[in-house]
């Protein structure tokens, strides 16, 4: 349960909004960080802490490609699909990707390591084609850098072609 | 004055309120806009961009959906450009679409096939494979088919907007956006059909009519909803005297189209098997078919042997308040003019009967003096012990729209406590709610009075002109302290004085009572306090301010007016009123029997002490729904005549000497009238079931036996005399006009008629031990009603037994942890009467302390239950027990 292993956590976030149904993206985070990935109890749960119905929150997950409603592997590759990639090749890329992996978008490679999603923009549309690892972003991509970012993951859990997690908005306390 | 703008539209030249939409004003001067998304009960959502026009001065093409109209505004609807986007937009649509009309339930009143024929060239530039979703179950009353959804959303939107049940989500995203309820678990939900009603296409279909038909084979009839005394207007679809479906058109009736779950899938009770076919006579012990001939005759016959050798007043009559007016006004006539005795009553008795006495004696009127109207512009409402949603759910509807769409102050008195769950919940819209336990209704009313007083909010004019009545009431709530009140309702004093506040600061008020206080001890006083509350604070009398009793059944009202209670005539008219009397007896060319009457459990009394002989029982059922321990079962048994009308072989019929087969409302012409007075017409939808005939019919044929009698040739006759005799019956208009209060009996009470009884209901009553004391595994069992059903009348509806087909014992999850029980878990419930085994059911809306187990299955639980009979009103009373709970071996 959610309400008990992160109550101060939920307690903080239910304080930035004024409605409360307003964190219900933040607390969908912090179950996909919980299980890495949206679970039914937890949609569930959520549901009753914001008062809203569990189908309110299933709609929600739905309809945003970063919360997973089944388990994702070790390293999750979300590739940008949107025009502006796609006018840069990442097509291309996702393709290599496909037959790096192995495996279709949408699913986990055997031994649990990585999955393959394509998504819409991620906000990097001056970097195409470009992909996003967990946190990370990956830019600028070509065969060969997704060949060692891949490599690297596997052997080191890290690779240093990463450009880094996309700058989430700072907290502005008081 | 309401500000207007005038616009043009196609050429034609309209004013309209400003604010209106431009779609809606198109359609006052009869150009339709094409349309999925709109809907008029909904907010403009625009998604579907079907609507679009031409406005001049404006660049790009318009949504009409959500455009203003504006002063000076010129709008094209038919021109070229906006033909082209409608061919794109549907050209969109149909990308997708896969064209299964053939099969398609919606064929035949599809808005895209309409549009389609209208708009679009018959070829297609897209080349695409079209989206499939994987089919999935998705309830045993709806079906969905999401290959053919527009994804105008108008499902979600209503099911969020009007019902508040927020069970439908769209997910997914784009064209692969699909409307699921949670995952892949199957709908759980209110099942109000207003998906299915809403959709313009085939996606959501009811599945009770599946592939039977094609819209223009059915016989359409507009008749009243017979579930409970919301009185909505449905039509009624058959095919070959088979019920097909039940809808309601937007705009239509009083419920404006909405319905719940026991009007849009409950209509097969008609048509159950078990309806009674023919008259069954007793011989040998046995009920045995028989001919109209012999059963009447029989009947006729051992009548008149029984009214000589007894006399008239060994007569009993006992009416359910499902008949129409006609039978009802029939009934009583037959009572006392063909019998002669004013041992008459219906089942107003239960509760409705003390809505109506304290409104009558408090403002002189038998009837309600706001209307649904009101309620939807009110800007204050309390409810109080309603459970609205689930005993009239459609009144429900018009407190949501009140708060939700219009920002009026919810004030709250339930038995309930605020959760989210599959249904909706009044608690949670209400900007002040004190969830009680049953008996903590009058301390929270009382605790409000008081806040008015000590808070000097009473009005002036009032207080001027009744120093007395002021006086009084302030004295009696100052004797109460606030720290009983705040133990008996378990509030504070400050939640009190700013309910009472946010209550007094409003123009317009409206208070509605339910069950919870109309079927429970001093129900009748309780009302007349509420009525007290409103003249404190100076609404009553003022336009849209009054108290609304609500009727459980559908004619509870009608069964007043028509005077088949032992102390009202037609009108509804005191008994002992001798000017009526000598006006009725006018009319009836015929005395009326003198006397006082006895009420059903005086009556029940009687027969068990062997004073009454014989009971004439039409559409209702007191062995089923009283408790064993009223002794009804044994005192019918008793009776050396009992004749039951019924549609079923009910536990009262079982024990009669002669049923007569009676038809239900589907069958029959007449009237209803709801709970708000509004009077509207019953027309038949099916022939009559086997032999059955409609009740009043059965009465005058009885009547010509008996030689007094009461011959019409049909309900249209009898409603022609109701007409002339009870006023508020003459104008059968869309919307009812409510009686104001009669100031004469406004003044009398407010002089002295406060007076009697005033100690009674300003005293907080005795108290239950309250839910933190309870150390024992004692809970208080309340026998209701649920959504899914009316009575046990419902039970015989097969889409319903889908949703609701056994009781279920539900009791808050904290008391099923104290008591060491889980969901599903089977329990023993007893007390010293007797136990039951059933089910538990751990719900978060129902209050600690209490558990509620509905009285459609209430065979069992009833046998827990001990009935208490007003003295004042004769009130039965019998819908709660003390048990101890534990679990089964």
């Amino acid at each position: 349960m959610l309400r008990e292993k992160y109550k101060a956590e939920i307690d903080e976030i239910l304080s930035r909004y004024p409605l409360r149904r307003s964190a219900l993206l933040p607390l969908l985070y912090l179950a996909q960080k919980e299980e890495g990935y949206v679970t039914e109890a937890a949609m569930k749960e959520i549901a009753s802490i914001l008062k809203i119905t569990p189908p309110q929150v299933y709609e929600t997950v739905t309809f945003y490609t970063m919360l997973n409603l089944r388990p994702v592997g070790k390293f999750h590759i979300q590739v940008c699909k949107s025009l502006m990639c796609a006018l840069v090749g990442s097509d291309t890329l996702l393709g290599w990707l496909e037959v790096r992996l192995g495996i279709k978008p949408g699913n986990t490679t055997k031994d649990g390591l990585f999955t393959l999603s394509k998504v819409e923009c991620l906000a990097a549309c001056g970097t195409g084609p470009m992909m996003q690892i967990n946190d990370d972003y990956y830019e600028r991509l070509t065969e060969e850098k997704v060949d060692r970012i891949l490599a690297d993951l596997k052997r080191d859990g890290t690779s240093s072609l990463k450009s880094g997690p996309f700058m989430w908005p700072e907290r502005t306390d008081g | 004055m309401v500000e207007t703008v005038k616009l043009t539209i196609d050429g034609h030249h309209i004013t309209v309120p400003k604010g209106t939409l431009v779609i809606e004003a198109a359609r006052q001067v009869g150009v339709m806009v094409p349309h999925f998304c709109y809907h008029p009960k909904l907010k403009p959502d625009a998604n579907c961009r079907m609507c679009l026009v031409e406005i001049e001065k404006m660049p790009k093409l318009q949504t009409a959906c959500s455009t203003p109209a504006a002063e000076g505004m010129v709008v094209r609807t038919a021109t070229t450009v906006v033909n082209e986007a409608h061919k794109s937009v549907l050209e969109f649509i149909l990308a997708n679409h896969p064209l299964d009309c053939p099969v398609c339930d919606q064929g035949g009143r599809c808005d895209l096939q309409d549009f389609s024929h209208e708009y679009t060239p018959t070829t297609s530039r897209f080349i695409e494979v079209k989206r499939v979703f994987p089919k999935e179950y998705f309830s045993p009353l709806i079906e969905t088919q999401m290959n053919r959804c527009v994804q105008c959303l108008r499902c979600v939107r209503y099911c969020d907007e009007v019902m508040d049940v927020k069970a439908l989500a769209p997910s997914g995203r784009g064209t692969m956006t699909e409307i699921k309820h949670f995952t892949h678990h199957e709908l759980d939900c209110e099942f109000c059909g207003g998906c299915v009603q809403i959709c313009p296409v085939g996606a959501i279909t009811s599945r009770l009519s599946m592939y039977e038909f094609r819209p223009w084979m059915l016989k359409r009839a507009d008749t009243v909803c017979t579930y409970c005394g919301d009185g909505c207007q449905i039509t009624i679809q058959t095919k070959e005297n088979q019920l097909i479906e039940v809808m309601s058109a937007q705009g239509a009736g009083r419920n404006n189209g909405d319905l719940c779950a026991r009007g849009f899938f409950g209509y097969h009770v008609s048509t159950h098997p078990d309806r009674l076919q023919h008259p069954l006579i007793r011989r040998n012990g046995e009920l045995v078919q028989a001919t109209w001939e012999d059963a009447l005759e029989w009947v006729a016959e051992t009548a008149i042997r029984l009214k000589l050798a007894h006399g008239p007043n060994a007569f009993g009559g006992l009416i359910g308040a499902r008949c129409t007016n006609e039978d009802l006004y029939l009934f009583q006539k037959f009572m006392r003019l063909v019998v002669g005795t004013n041992n008459i009553d219906s089942s107003a008795r239960y509760g409705q009967i003390n809505g109506v006495r304290a409104l009558r004696r408090v403002q002189g009127t038998s009837r309600w003096t706001v209307t649904f109207d009101d309620i939807v512009s009110a800007e204050a409402l309390l409810l109080v012990g309603t459970n609205v949603t689930e005993t009239n759910p459609i009144t429900g509807l018009k407190v949501k729209e009140a708060v939700k769409k219009r920002q009026a102050t919810l004030l709250t008195i339930e038995a309930l406590e605020p959760a989210v769950g599959t249904i909706s919940n009044i608690a949670n819209l209400a900007a002040h709610h004190f969830s009680v336990q049953p008996d903590g209704f009058k301390p929270a009313v009382l605790g409000l009075i008081k806040a008015v007083v000590e808070e000097n909010l009473v009005s002036q004019p009032l207080a001027q002109k009744a120093p007395g009545y002021v006086q009084a009431v302030s004295e009696a709530v100052r004797r109460l302290s606030w720290q009983a009140i705040e133990r008996a309702t378990g509030s504070s004093s400050q939640s009190f004085i700013d309910a009472t506040r946010s209550f007094t600061r409003t123009a317009r008020a409206v208070i509605l009572v339910g069950q919870g206080v109309l079927r429970a001890p001093d129900g009748s006083g309780l009302t007349a306090t509420l009525l007290d509350l409103l003249l404190l604070t100076g609404h009553h009398g003022l336009p849209g301010c009054g108290v609304a009793p609500l009727a459980e059944e559908n004619n509870d009202q009608g069964a007043v007016e028509m005077g088949a209670a032992l102390e009202y005539l037609p009108g509804p008219s005191d008994a002992n009123d001798q000017a009526a009397r000598a006006r009725l007896a006018q009319a009836w060319k015929e005395e009326l029997p003198k006397g006082p009457g006895k009420s059903l459990m005086e009556m029940i009394e009687g027969a068990r002490t062997g004073s009454l002989k014989a009971m004439f029982i039409v559409g209702e059922n007191p062995a089923g729904s009283l408790p064993p321990s009223a002794g009804t079962m044994e005192a019918l048994q008793s009776l050396d005549l009992l004749v039951c009308q019924e549609l079923f072989l009910t536990e009262t019929a079982r024990l009669a000497h002669v049923v007569l087969p009676a038809c239900s409302y589907a069958e029959k012409d007449g009237t209803f009238t709801n709970t708000e007075g509004h009077v509207q017409s019953v027309r038949h939808a099916i022939e009559l079931i086997g032999e059955s005939r409609p009740d009043w019919e059965i009465l005058s044929a009885l009547s010509v036996l008996m030689g007094y009698p009461l011959e019409y040739g049909d309900a249209k006759e009898i409603f022609k005399e109701i007409r002339s005799l009870i006023p508020g019956y003459g104008l059968l208009g869309p919307a009812p006009t409510p009686p104001r209060p009669d100031q004469a009996v406004v003044e009398s009470y407010l002089k002295t008629g406060y007076s009697s009884g005033l100690a009674e209901r300003y005293t907080l009553g005795e108290r239950r031990a309250a839910s933190g004391e309870r150390k024992d595994f004692s809970l208080t069992l309340l026998v209701t009603q649920t959504l899914f059903h009316s009575g046990k009348f419902s039970t015989r509806a097969k889409g319903l037994l889908q949703v609701q087909a056994e009781g279920a014992f539900s009791l808050n999850p904290a008391d099923g942890t104290r008591l060491g029980l889980a969901e599903g878990d089977r329990v023993r419930v007893s007390n010293d009467l007797g136990e039951m085994t059933t089910t538990v059911k751990l719900q978060d809306r129902v209050p600690v302390g209490l558990a509620l187990f509905p009285e459609h299955f209430d065979q069992e639980a009833r046998r827990l239950l001990r009935v208490s009979t007003d003295p004042a009103t004769q009130v039965p009373y019998y819908k709660s027990a003390s048990v101890k709970v534990e679990k089964a071996k």
